[in-house]
């Protein structure tokens, strides 16, 4: 009785209620950890999981050889690949398109590859315009490899002693 | 029974053996998994791996399970800490040299070598030394080799030995310079060179036409019946993305066993060509124009109609049982009685007195336990590769084969008798052996066969084929599908009962075509109706349909130019019948010449439907893939086309429900090859000048393996060119000359020469079924030829 | 004729003198709230558009003109188009009876507290013809909720201003305040401190405002009854609620803290400073401090379940007005004065909150 009493007055008073407004009254004049994002920046790992890239040997030669491991493990389904010999006799990839609409940047493809072909990068900030550009083609990957080889390489070593 | 079997214990389990078996097989059996490379349930026991090492009670050390008969009392296990030691460290010695590049290699994610690995290789390699890298060979258009790859198991060499028949493979040099390969650089010919891909452990050997197209992982399995012989192999289907990308055999131990024939592997090739037909397609004014299935289904409907009773409907050997019955059905409703599936066939004479269908007489295992064989025109090691090698397998164990043939076939068989003879004389041979086999057995010539006796002595060979026959304790004479195109096709059938029956053998048959069986039984023929009883009115046959003409044709399934005995005669008679509606999958520039009507069907990757094979086994199939563009199976081609006719009992929703009426329709019908004696015989005709002579071409038997590009880059399917005798060619002058124009008929072609002394003088070997034979009148027609 | 059409112009000028004021107030009261919910969950709210964001509103606005308005294909779309005006013009409409100052008021009417009372149930119609009309099941479970809601919050809202009227024996707004005067003791949120609890919250309830917002429950319902509605169309649904919301606040600051009057009216050492004097500057501040308190527990309290609704609906506020207009009207009839009513009303709660927090520290 006197417990139910008790309760009653309390919800009655509104006592947790006013301690819910306390509180979000403190944080009302809390210092604010929000980062303005274009001028300032948060610090990024090597193991940043960003755009995807695909990688060359030094002597030119693209890494990829269409083991297609990456679609194998690709948890969403976002890679494509379509394997021919080249004229050379290798196996090599003629088409590799990732879905960046479906790619949940897992990073697993990385983690699949056996001749680290496949990456992401650190960059993150890029756009679509129009429907289909978020296929991101073998030429596209090869090309952000190429731009960013230099970081790609430097986080990979970064972050060998860990593997 | 028990007290032969021995008690042996492996892994603590209890288990009885025969004695003589091999350990690994006994636990094969018993479910307990020895790992292994070079040991194969079908090949001899080479020991070479090491990788099946265990450990057996009070032996000294490891023993290959594979290598070790099970003796009373033995105590095996294969998962203590010495078999265990003893199989990794196998393991990291066959890793030693093998690369690293699993993630480019075909065999990938199905590679035994990969599987064993996982349970037994360490994860880290102690080898800092160069590996050793092997150059590749170059094995013909079929099979792809990285043979650094190769462990030296030696499956495949022993598959060349013991199974091929050819020992194209073999290896060379000791330890770390052992090389697998031929022995000289050739191409691996066997026309079941297949199999070694699916031997092999590792990725050394892969099939070349499906070279990287995709990996063991992405593939969907479905089971299916191979399409291209009447042995109804089971295969099991690949597909990648909805496409067939490889085909590799089903185990059945009644028909294939584990293998299967180059043309059923390759074959999907095919599948996917460019000649495709992908919409049905009509001709206006000599213009072909692509339109929708209404119209040219209405198109077709109308044509058949106006044609009346005079239809005629060619239906192919390798189509369905759905469609032959369908294609009856329709036959049936439109009143004709023009229905024929013996397109190559010459001689109808005694069409009445042909088996209800013709099958084996016996099973197709029977053909392995066989003691003596007597093959009439047949190489069946090419046109049926899996019956050949049942009966490799009794030759290997002694069994006599014989053969009377027009061609001394190269084969991988032993053969203890040949009689190589122009076909005009095969009925001299055959009324030899069949007179000293009267002879043995005491009874005297039937009455209609008399005057093919006149002048018969057994010759030696003869003698010596009807001796092995009548000590056999089972023997079986085979009718072979190069003797059912010949043009005394009656008089040897007459005459092989004759032989059977004074010896005791099974008499049997080889066709040509998947499904001759099921177009028997379905009544696919002028003369009966479905089940094999003679039916009210008998209609024309196909070769009279083609010199007679008709008002309409339906086409089944079937390229007239290639696949009619009379291909000149076909392609002259079809442009001047009034309709020609064709039902194919492929489209031909020869058949835009006479058709009207192209309706794009499906092959057998994309419908459903049933196969009845040599031995009367009837087995259902379900397609694979989607059809191709707008083509539609078959089956519901002509069931839509029985409903613009307006025809009765066209109702199907499915293939299974037209095959359970037919089935029905056909009931149990037991295979019987008696031959019966009361029609007339005829003497062969002496021929002046050549003859020719041929088979259906390996690589060119029906429309899809025609266009399957790598078997037309084997040897095989190369040898479309005139083989003569070197006897004949310098009579003619024709010694050292690469072409030859041949002419019959009128037609004049240009083709290769060759020279083969296992042709008869009088004779010119040219297949039919090649893009070559187009132009040239029929087998066994006389022939002209001279220089090019 | 002359002299009608110079009043009436006058009176349009008086209305865009209220109006345009309070469109700017709603405006800016959206962006206050993005800001204010900002800074309770330590993060800045809105900040780029113009300095500080100011001009985030506008940016808001200028948006939601130039969308399209899509109209649902199987919705009845006359009454999809009323039902925004349908919600917006009570809470407009409301405003003319509201005194911003002493004699400053556009309609000073008698019974201006059932025309405000009639208004803001008014309201409701233009929600639930927005879910009827929209022929969607979530916008019409939105509909539901709220027609049930404010058909139960409405009824503790009338009583609770049945107190306010008994108290001040009067249902114009005008003399209700000027009732009030006297000093922040005189000011009804004492005497009737029960009542104005229950008339804030069920004004909270009536504007569909967290945590009452089941009518909209994002996280059930999508948007309740807006869903469909976009553009200039769901922007007049955002007007109205932001409306409805400083029609509340203002009407609690009226009717329970002395609308204009100065709090420091009365106290001896403030009486001839600036600071005693009623303006409305003291008005807009209350007003402006009940609207920061519903932004305050849109921040902080999670939305209620629907039956908790109900239940605190029927089961607590109706019992407690009845309860304390028996008790005022025991009081009237006993001619006891407000102010000792107002001082032990409060002095009880004080008292239980000074020992349940003394019992707290003791417990810990």
């Amino acid at each position: 009785m006197a417990r139910t009493l008790k309760t009653t007055f309390h919800s009655l008073f509104m006592i947790e209620l006013l301690k819910g407004m306390r509180l979000t009254g403190r944080y009302l004049f809390s210092k604010k950890f929000t980062i303005q994002y274009p001028e300032q920046k948060t610090p990024l790992s090597p193991r940043f999981r960003g755009l995807h890239a695909q990688r060359r040997y030094p002597n030119g030669e693209e890494r990829c050889i269409a083991c297609k491991l990456c679609e194998a493990v690709c948890p969403a389904l976002a890679i494509t690949i379509d394997v021919a010999e080249r004229e050379d006799g290798s196996r090599r990839t003629t088409r590799y398109d990732i879905d960046l609409f479906k790619c949940i940047f897992c990073g697993f493809c990385e983690e699949a590859c056996p001749v680290d072909a496949i990456v992401e990068t650190r960059h993150f900030e890029y756009h679509f315009e129009e429907c289909g550009e978020q296929i991101m083609t073998k030429d596209k990957l090869l090309a952000t490899g190429d731009r960013l080889e230099a970081q790609i390489a430097a986080d990979r070593a970064a972050d060998a002693p860990y593997r | 029974m028990s007290d032969d079997k021995l008690n042996i214990e492996i892994d603590g389990t209890s288990l009885k053996a025969n004695p003589g078996e091999m350990l690994i097989a006994v636990a094969d059996k018993a479910g307990i998994r020895i790992p292994r490379f070079c040991y194969h349930n079908k090949l001899s026991v080479a020991a070479n791996c090491r990788m099946c090492l265990v450990e057996v009670e009070k032996a000294p050390k490891p023993l290959p399970a594979c290598a070790t008969p099970v003796m009373d009392g033995m105590k095996v296990f294969t998962k203590s800490p010495r078999a265990i030691a003893a199989q990794k460290a196998t393991m990291e010695f066959l890793l030693i040299n093998h690369p690293l590049d699993c993630p480019i290699c075909d065999q990938g994610g199905e590679c035994e070598l990969q599987d064993v690995a996982m349970g037994y290789g360490g994860d880290i390699s102690r080898f800092s030394e160069d590996k050793r890298v092997v150059p590749d060979k170059n094995l013909g258009p079929l099979i792809a080799t990285d043979m650094t790859r190769c462990i030296h198991c030696t499956r495949c060499v022993r598959f060349g030995q013991e199974l091929a028949g050819v020992r194209e493979m073999g290896a060379t040099g000791r330890g770390e310079h052992t090389r697998i390969g031929t022995y000289i650089e050739q191409a691996v010919d066997s026309e079941m060179s297949g199999n070694i891909i699916d031997l092999c452990p590792v990725g050394a050997l892969t099939a070349k036409p499906s070279r990287f197209s995709a990996r063991a992982w992405e593939l969907v399995q479905s089971p299916s019946i191979a399409a291209h012989d009447c042995m109804g192999s089971n295969i099991s289907i690949h597909t990648f993305r909805g496409e067939v990308t490889r085909v590799g055999p089903r185990d059945n131990e009644n028909i294939n066993e584990c293998w299967l024939s180059d043309r059923d592997r390759f074959s999907y090739e095919g599948l996917r060509s460019d000649s495709r037909l992908k919409v049905p397609m009509i001709r206006i004014n000599d213009e072909w124009k692509e339109t929708d299935w209404d119209t040219a289904l209405e198109i077709a409907a109308k044509g058949i109609k106006s044609a009346g009773s005079d239809l005629g409907i060619l239906v192919s050997s390798s189509s369905t049982l759905e469609e032959m019955a369908l294609a009856r059905q329709i036959a049936d409703g439109t009143e004709t009685r023009n229905i024929d599936h013996r397109l190559r066939q010459i001689d109808f004479r005694d069409q009445d007195n042909a088996p209800v269908f013709p099958g084996l007489g016996q099973k197709i295992t029977d053909l392995e336990n066989c003691d003596a064989a007597l093959l009439i025109g047949s190489n069946v090691s090419k046109e049926q590769p899996i019956a050949a090698h049942r009966l490799r397998k009794a030759s290997m164990r002694g069994a006599k084969l014989m053969f009377v043939n027009s061609r001394d076939f190269a084969c991988n068989l032993n053969v203890e008798e040949k009689i190589i003879v122009s076909p005009g004389k095969m009925i001299h041979a055959l009324a030899g052996i069949a007179k000293s086999a009267m002879d043995l057995a005491g009874s005297s010539i039937p009455g209609n066969l008399q005057h093919l006796f006149a002048n018969v002595d057994s010759s030696d060979s003869q003698l010596a084929i009807t001796g092995h026959l009548k000590a056999a304790d089972s023997a079986t004479v085979i009718i072979g599908s190069q003797a059912q195109l010949m043009p005394y096709l009656a008089e040897i059938r007459s005459l092989a009962g004759v032989i059977a029956q004074a010896t005791g053998a099974t008499l049997g048959y080889l066709t040509e075509g998947t499904n001759t069986a099921g177009a028997c039984l379905s009544g696919v023929l002028p003369n009966r109706d479905a089940g094999g009883t003679a039916s009210r009115s008998k209609g024309r046959h196909a070769m009279d349909m083609m010199e007679n003409g008709m008002a309409a044709c339906l086409l089944v399934g079937v390229e007239p130019e290639l696949d009619m005995a009379d291909a000149t005669t076909a392609v002259s008679t079809l442009k001047k019948t009034d309709c020609v509606v064709s039902l194919t999958a492929y489209l031909g520039d020869a058949m835009k010449e006479y058709a009207n009507v192209l309706l794009p069907v499906t092959p057998v990757s994309e419908t459903s439907g049933t196969f009845i094979n040599i031995e009367g086994t009837r087995q259902s199939f379900t397609g694979v893939t989607k059809p191709l563009g707008e083509s539609r199976p078959a089956w519901k081609v002509l069931r839509v086309l029985g409903n613009l006719l307006d025809l009765e009992g066209f109702d199907f929703n499915s293939s299974e429900e037209v095959r359970d009426e037919v089935l029905a329709r056909i009931g149990d019908v037991e295979m019987n090859n008696h031959v019966g004696s009361d029609h007339e015989v005829r003497l062969p005709v002496d021929m002046a000048g050549l003859t020719r002579i041929g088979a259906v071409a390996i690589y060119h038997e029906d429309s899809v393996v025609r266009r399957a590009t790598a078997l037309q880059a084997t040897h095989d399917a190369l040898e479309q060119g005139a083989r003569i005798h070197s006897g004949l060619a310098d009579k003619l002058g024709l010694g050292d000359a690469d072409k030859v124009l041949v002419s019959q008929g009128g037609d004049r072609v240009s083709v290769p020469l060759v020279i083969d002394d296992g042709i008869p003088e009088d004779c010119v070997w040219l297949p039919i079924g090649t893009p070559a034979g187009v132009n040239l009148s029929s087998l066994f027609a006389s022939l002209e030829m001279e220089a090019d | 004729m002359l002299e009608f059409i110079l009043d009436l112009l006058f009176v349009l000028l008086k209305i865009f003198a209220i109006l345009l004021p309070l469109l700017l107030g709603v405006a800016y009261l959206t962006y206050a709230e993005r800001k204010l919910i900002g800074y309770m969950q330590v993060r800045l709210g809105p900040n780029r558009v113009g300095p500080k964001g100011w001009l985030q509103p506008i940016a808001d606005a200028l948006k939601l003109m130039m969308k399209e308005i899509v109209i649902p294909t199987n919705a009845d779309k006359f009454l999809f188009v009323i039902a925004p005006m349908l919600a917006i013009a009570p809470s407009l409409a409301a405003w003319a009876v509201v005194p911003f100052d002493e004699g400053l008021v556009l309609s000073n009417i008698d019974a201006s507290l059932l025309y405000v009372l009639a208004m803001t149930s008014l309201g409701v119609y233009g929600i639930i013809v927005a879910g009827w009309a929209s022929n969607s099941k979530y916008a019409f479970l939105g509909a539901m909720r709220s027609a049930a809601q404010i058909v139960s919050y409405e009824i503790a809202m009338g009583f609770a201003l049945v107190g306010v009227l008994m108290a001040a024996s009067s249902i114009n707004l005008h003399d209700i305040v000027m009732q009030q005067s006297g000093g922040i003791w005189h000011w009804y949120w004492m005497p009737l401190f029960p009542l104005f609890l229950v008339y804030f919250i069920s004004g909270i309830a009536e504007t569909n405002r967290a945590p009452f917002d089941v009518a909209e429950g994002e996280s059930e319902i999508v948007a309740g009854f807006h869903i469909e509605y976009s553009g200039m169309t769901f922007a007049v649904f955002f007007l109205a609620e932001y409306a409805n919301i400083i029609l509340i606040s203002v009407l609690t600051a009226l009717m329970f803290m002395g609308g204009w009057l100065s709090p420091f009216q009365g106290i001896p050492w403030f009486e001839d400073t600036f600071l005693a004097k009623s303006s409305i500057i003291w008005f807009l501040s209350k007003a402006a401090f009940f609207a920061f308190c519903f932004l305050w527990f849109r921040a902080t309290f999670p939305r209620y379940r629907y039956d908790q609704i109900m239940r605190l609906g029927w089961k607590v506020f109706i019992p407690i007005t009845i309860i304390w207009i028996l008790v005022l009207g025991a009081v009237i009839a006993a001619r006891v004065s407000y102010v000792t009513l107002g001082v032990w009303t409060v002095g009880i709660v004080a008292a239980y909150l000074l020992l349940n927090k003394i019992a707290t520290r003791a417990g810990t």
